[in-house]
């Protein structure tokens, strides 16, 4: 084939580097130049740089046990998706009947409504005098009416909303990526069906699902709906804070630190994991 | 050979499966189920409090559709006409970084590819507050404030979206069979015309499914357009924030599930045009 005659695949990459180049520097620039300039009264910020911000955010209790809060609030969100997940995903993936397409339908559309939604239908099913209020108490279980707002617990499952659906679609994606072959070929030597999973699928899938709890935890890292409402002002993660700091108390510098912090924590987070899944894949390259 | 007790163990696993999939299935569909249910829902006394919300209705009623307030039916149109400005955008950019990034051969690739996808690890809330800050900052340059207007929402959210037609074409892409495109160039197609009647549809369903998730990041997304919208460039799911936080009307259950219903209708145009199967795929 004539050389000059193809097309040359970088040249394409020219406009959409700008694009995103500028605004990735642009945004990520500003905030980060922000975050050394201590706040004045009204908005307005210091003229000379200096690490307080970064200071008072290492010494103050309060701002490392915010990220603390969000760290183990997203940890057990990224969790429960996965392990509640994956059976579904697994038994999505493998199951040849229109029930299937029917449900996957369903989880789509879980992970294209807003969050906000979601949460209006948890806050209406967990008020008071809510379904959930009155079943409970009519079998006996509780005798005080409960309520999620204001818990961790609350926030842990509004995010577990925001992002399951997500987190079946993505395994989905993996299990479909394994040969059902080797599973039959483990069930024909007499693997039971545990030991097919235990001992098959599962480790194949074990990167994946890596993957998919960083994917996740990374998202609830971010997130900022379930925490604002249902927090109720008393379970403040960092992007409650960060939004706060930011709108409420107009301190920019503060709050772009915490942003900083907020990056820098799980951009660090991400590398190390990626290294951790360069070994688990190199382990299990020797073994095969 | 099955044995009785393997059979029945079989049938006691299925039993277990479908049982915890109607177990999920409930939970996951409840607070949807309640809300499009409780829009339809007359109140037991003439109030309008949320609270008094039947669930599951007694009588149904089409009142609170008729009193969705105007700012929430303009914040769904904002968010729709928002979210199709994205997903155009973003395919603009995507598929030519996307075919950039799998067919090139340079040097300072990686770097590329990183700073291409860099949006999908930055933490939303960090990509608000990023964009609001450097809009403060141009607009002080510049005099021309991006904060509060369509504008800088539309650039929030495409440098959100990008990544997701990046990735999906690029998955897409690589799976392609090159004997289509040699095919073509022999019968005398130049390599531009190749790319248009060749690789273009063949992509298709990629830059489909990329558009799509694009269109959602931009309709669901809150932690950015929280910073970033006014009053009169709110987008939906800002307005129902706010509307939650304070005393709410169950007008916002008739919004909600009309978003709701929009979303069943983009689940349903997805499926015919690309199918389940390539939807997940291009992840």
């Amino acid at each position: 084939m004539d050389r000059s005659e193809s097309i040359r695949w970088g040249q394409l990459l020219a406009l959409p580097l700008l694009v995103s180049g500028l605004l990735l520097l642009g945004s990520q620039f500003v905030f980060l130049k922000q975050s050394i300039y201590i706040d004045l009264p009204f908005g307005k910020i210091a003229s000379d740089w200096s690490f307080a911000n970064f200071r008072r955010i290492a010494t103050d209790p309060f701002y490392l046990r915010t990220l603390w809060l969000t760290t183990w609030i997203s940890a057990a969100v990224a969790g429960l998706c996965v392990i509640l997940g994956f059976p579904i995903a697994k038994t999505l993936a493998r199951l040849q009947s229109r029930w299937a397409t029917l449900l996957l339908s369903l989880i789509v559309l879980t992970s294209f409504i807003t969050t906000v939604i979601q949460i209006f239908g948890l806050l209406i099913l967990f008020r008071g005098d809510g379904l959930i209020n009155q079943m409970l108490m009519g079998l006996g279980l509780i005798q005080q009416p409960f309520t999620l707002i204001g818990t961790s617990a609350g926030v842990v499952l509004g995010l577990v909303y925001a992002s399951f659906g997500f987190s079946v679609m993505l395994m989905y994606g993996i299990v479909r990526t394994i040969p059902v072959s080797l599973e039959e070929a483990a069930a024909i030597h007499g693997a039971s069906r545990l030991r097919v999973f235990r001992k098959v699928l599962l480790p194949l899938c074990l990167p994946g699902l890596v993957v998919g709890f960083l994917t996740i935890f990374n998202t609830s890292m971010g997130a900022f709906t379930s925490a604002a409402l249902l927090g109720g002002g008393r379970v403040i993660t960092l992007p409650v804070l960060i939004q706060r700091t930011m709108l409420l108390d107009v301190k920019y510098g503060m709050a772009a630190a915490l942003a900083a912090l907020l990056l820098a924590f799980v951009v660090i987070l991400n590398l190390a994991s990626v290294m951790v899944l360069r070994r688990l894949r190199h382990a299990q390259g020797v073994m095969a | 050979m099955r044995s009785a007790a393997f059979r029945s163990a079989l049938g006691g696993w299925r039993l277990l499966t479908v049982a915890y999939f109607v177990f999920i299935f409930t939970v996951l569909l409840a607070p949807l189920v309640v809300v499009i249910g409780g829009s339809f829902s007359a109140p037991a006394n003439d109030t309008v409090i949320v609270s008094y919300i039947q669930f599951p209705p007694e009588r149904l009623t089409l009142q609170w559709y008729a009193r969705i307030p105007a700012s929430q039916l303009h914040a769904l149109g904002v968010s729709f006409v928002l979210g199709l400005a994205v997903a155009l955008a973003a395919s603009l950019i995507g598929v030519p970084a996307a075919l950039g990034l799998v067919r090139g051969r340079f040097r300072g690739k990686t770097l590329m590819s990183i700073i291409l996808k860099a949006p999908l690890q930055i933490p939303h809330v960090v990509c608000g507050i990023a964009f609001l800050q450097l809009y403060y900052r141009f607009g002080d340059a510049t005099n021309f404030y991006l904060q509060g207007t369509n504008l800088g929402l539309f650039l929030g959210h495409l440098f959100l979206a990008t990544p997701f037609v990046i990735g999906s074409v690029s998955t897409v892409l690589l799976r392609f069979n090159p004997r289509l495109e040699e095919a073509a160039q022999a019968l005398g197609a130049g390599p531009w015309r190749t790319l248009w009647r060749v690789t273009l549809p063949v992509i298709a369903p990629g830059i489909f499914t990329g558009a799509l998730y694009a269109f959602i990041v931009s309709f669901v997304d809150v932690p950015v357009a929280v910073f970033l919208a006014s009053a009169d460039t709110t987008t939906f799911p800002v307005e129902l924030f706010h509307a939650l936080e304070q005393d709410f009307n169950p007008s916002s259950l008739a919004s909600a599930s009309l978003a709701a219903g929009f979303a069943v209708l983009l689940v349903m145009a997805a499926q015919r045009l690309v199918g389940m199967e390539t939807l997940l795929h291009s992840k």
